[in-house]
């Protein structure tokens, strides 16, 4: 019957795979369009900027704070905060916020930086570069930010070019990414503006924790390893750092399995790697998948000591698979820094978001702005780029406040803000050192079983 | 002694089955609908939440489960049709395409709205069962899916060929005006391929949200193998859909093991590859004929 209508079945299949490449082509369009995933959407603590919402040139420009300017200073110091309020990393959002908003408080009982009350607009880009460059124009066109707390790895490693023509200080809490450990900060020229860089992190990068993760590793006499790991980019960063640093400490990768993301099963890449012998094999991809694989690895028997990468730190991770798990080694920044002891009751007693590095950083990031803007004395970006320098690296008095910080620079004395997740003494290019923390994998949580310290693995480092 | 690729096929029979129960449903809406259903996507989506109700928050047993996606997915699927959909179905095939899309956003982002973006995960005990001299293994859930997904066949099979509202539905798409003057109420054949069509695409739900979690795109995360699946087994033909799903699970497995070091990252772009070559060679997908023709 079928060879009788042939003329009529290829319209319809033609039909059918027009009407389909339309569709697929709209769907993208219209999901890049509207954002599937809250665009843009002010959240959390949102502020209403006062006056007109269409600065012009010069207000945008300047970077000057918003508010009714008055003769000694603002009234409101607005930075912006973008946030992954959405997606696949959506997990580790709640601590950021957590954290920022608790030093956002402190800071606003310790009088704000210039006597002027201090506002996180928090903004979701859904970890996109293309939503977190609009989110960023609006923080800088509309919301008139004195300067950006936030943005991934694979939201500044695409939008670099564009991030530095906006020359606004940027700290985040956020990035990773070895393509940072050479580019951003001030050149140790804090004077200079020409060679700034705008980026600066309070988390230390993945060539530090890699570096820590394969030290463990060789350390712990696992001298063979076969690696699965998925295709995004700070994923694939992860494994190519980690196996750059295991082979240069001795150690043999047996394979590396990539895979994409998103798929219902990786039982055959599973397959494949545990055909090679090893005796660990390290895995990174985000959440959701990770739990799939571990599933998978698990009913497959396939056994080994499993190593995560560190961006898997997570309370879900151990909901959803902790007991399939159990032993799993995380290799991740240490979150005691310094100051750590004094801020976690404060943190803990704040909100109930499980506490990770990057939830610590967020908290240090927003108060090393808040004291670059009071050094800077008035909410000028550029100024404030200056300051970031000045009020966190090594001399002058020690703090770990902003309420501390703010009365020595009243006082007149130089202050070195020391954080909790690190000292937070920026290097030229804007990086801090770190301890990495080894924790295993419990069905009830993580449990630190061995620190690498940074003084070992700042030896092994030559430019960061 | 191992036999070879087995491993893999049984992989890729899990892979195809998941992607089986999604499209059925979407070709038999292609093919008696006469639209393209971006928004299937989301019935697969609703079927992880209801399982996920009722699995971790109902305690109910698997198959429990299973009844109650299915008559849950299947009333939700119909009634969203009945809303959106059937008011035009005389538009034309663009028209219910793009309300399809945006139905397909207004339901993932509304899911993300009321249940949060948070991953929800259903325990069921796995078992696993270990050939090691013939070199695979397989697990309880793997012998669920592909067990389920056959069942699904088998009952499409038999509705279609030994019931009059198969009949009926065959000859509505086949030709609908002429199917409405022979007495046939096209109108209960629409409202039944939407019940049967959103029941499977709960299934499915089902299955992922145990082998992944529920959450608003896991459904979405499938549509586009569900549309490759379509196109490679013939637009508007289940069982070619059925095969098409299979060819692409297994030629993803198999592509894992036998692509070079350094490339099994493309094993999906190996399957589409195979789509290409098979539209290339037989434009009419493996079938090469529509539920309508046939």
């Amino acid at each position: 019957m079928s060879g009788d209508n042939e003329p009529t079945e290829t319209s319809n299949r033609r039909r059918f795979l027009k009407l389909a490449g339309t569709g697929v082509a709209l769907s993208t369009g219209l999901a890049g369009c509207v954002g599937t995933e809250d665009g843009g959407t002010p959240t959390a603590t949102e502020t209403e900027t006062p006056g007109d919402d269409t600065p012009t040139a010069t207000e945008a420009d300047s970077g000057t704070a918003t508010g009714t300017p008055t003769p000694s200073g603002p009234d409101t110091v607005t930075i912006g905060q973008p946030a992954s309020l959405t997606g696949q990393w959506d997990f580790l959002q709640p601590a950021v916020s957590q954290s920022t908003d608790l030093a956002s408080q402190e800071i606003n009982e310790a009088g704000g930086p210039l006597d002027a009350t201090f506002e996180v607009q928090r903004r979701d880009t859904a970890v996109d570069p293309q939503q977190a460059r609009q989110v960023v124009r609006q923080f800088i066109n509309s919301d008139q930010v004195a300067a950006i707390n936030g943005l991934f790895s694979s939201e500044i490693v695409p939008l670099w070019d564009f991030l530095q023509e906006q020359r606004t200080p940027i700290i985040s809490p956020w990035p990773g990414s070895t393509y940072l450990d050479t580019r951003g900060g001030d050149k140790a020229t804090p004077s200079d503006l020409s060679d700034d860089e705008w980026l600066w992190r309070t988390v230390i990068g993945d060539t530090v924790h890699t570096s820590g993760a394969a030290t463990a590793m060789i350390e712990n006499d696992f001298e063979t390893m076969g690696i699965l790991s998925a295709t995004t980019a700070g994923e694939e960063g992860w494994t190519s750092q980690f196996v750059n640093w295991y082979e240069s400490l001795g150690g043999t990768i047996a394979e590396v399995v990539s895979a994409e993301a998103g798929k219902s099963s990786y039982q055959a890449e599973l397959s494949r790697l545990f055909e090679n012998d090893f005796d660990a094999w390290g895995l990174s991809f985000a959440l959701e998948d990770a739990t799939t694989i571990i599933r998978n690895w698990d009913e497959g028997g396939y056994g080994g000591q499993l190593l995560l990468e560190d961006g898997l730190m997570s309370g879900d991770l151990i909901d959803a698979v902790g007991a399939a798990a159990e032993g799993a080694w995380i290799a991740a920044g240490s979150t005691q820094g310094p100051n750590y002891a004094s801020f976690e009751p404060k943190y803990q007693e704040f909100g109930d978001a499980e506490i990770h590095t990057w939830g610590v950083a967020a908290y240090d990031a927003t108060n090393i702005l808040a004291l670059a803007i009071h050094h800077a004395g008035e909410a000028n970006r550029e100024a404030i780029e200056q300051s970031i320098g000045a009020v966190s690296r090594e001399g002058g008095t020690p703090v770990s406040t902003f309420a501390e910080g703010k009365e020595a620079l009243d006082a007149g004395d130089e202050i070195n803000y020391e954080g909790a997740v690190t000292n937070d003494d920026f290097t030229p290019h804007g990086n801090v050192w770190g301890d990495v923390a080894v924790s295993t994998v419990t069905p009830d949580g993580f449990e630190q079983a061995f620190t690498i310290g940074a003084d070992t693995l700042q030896g092994r480092i030559d430019d960061y | 002694m191992e036999i070879p690729l087995a491993q893999e096929l049984i992989f890729g029979l899990v892979i195809g089955s998941y992607i089986a129960l999604g499209a059925i449903g979407f070709t038999l809406i292609y093919g008696l609908v006469n639209m393209i259903n971006f928004a299937h996507g989301e019935f697969i989506t609703i079927g992880a939440f209801v399982g996920f109700l009722a699995i971790a928050e109902g305690g109910l047993s698997l198959p429990v489960a299973l009844l109650v996606v299915l008559v849950v997915t299947g009333v939700a699927g119909w009634a969203i049709a009945r809303v959106t959909f059937e008011p035009m179905n005389d538009a034309g095939a663009v028209p219910l395409l793009l309300m399809s899309i945006g139905l397909g956003l207004v339901l993932r982002n509304g899911l993300r709205t009321v249940a949060g973006a948070e991953r929800r995960h259903v325990p069921v005990p796995v078992e696993t069962f270990r050939f090691d001299e013939l070199g695979f293994f397989v697990t309880s859930q793997h012998l669920t899916i592909i067990g389920i997904t056959l069942l699904a066949v088998l009952v499409l099979h038999l509705f279609l060929t030994r019931t009059m509202l198969g009949v009926a539905m065959r000859a509505t798409a086949d030709n609908e005006d002429l199917a409405l003057v022979s007495g046939i109420d096209t109108r209960l054949i629409r409202n039944t391929v939407w019940v049967g069509a959103s029941a499977l695409a709960g299934i499915a739900g089902l299955m992922l949200a145990i082998s992944q979690s529920a959450n608003p795109n896991v459904g979405f995360g499938q549509l586009l193998l569900i549309l490759t699946a379509a196109i490679l087994g013939g637009a508007g033909s289940p069982y070619g859909a059925v095969a098409g799903a299979y060819l692409l699970g297994i030629g993803i497995t198999v592509s894992v093991a036998l692509l070079p070091s350094g490339l099994t990252a493309l094993s999906s772009t190996m399957a589409f590859v195979v789509l290409i070559v098979v539209l290339l060679v037989r434009p009419g997908g493996l079938v090469n004929a529509e539920v309508r023709a046939s």
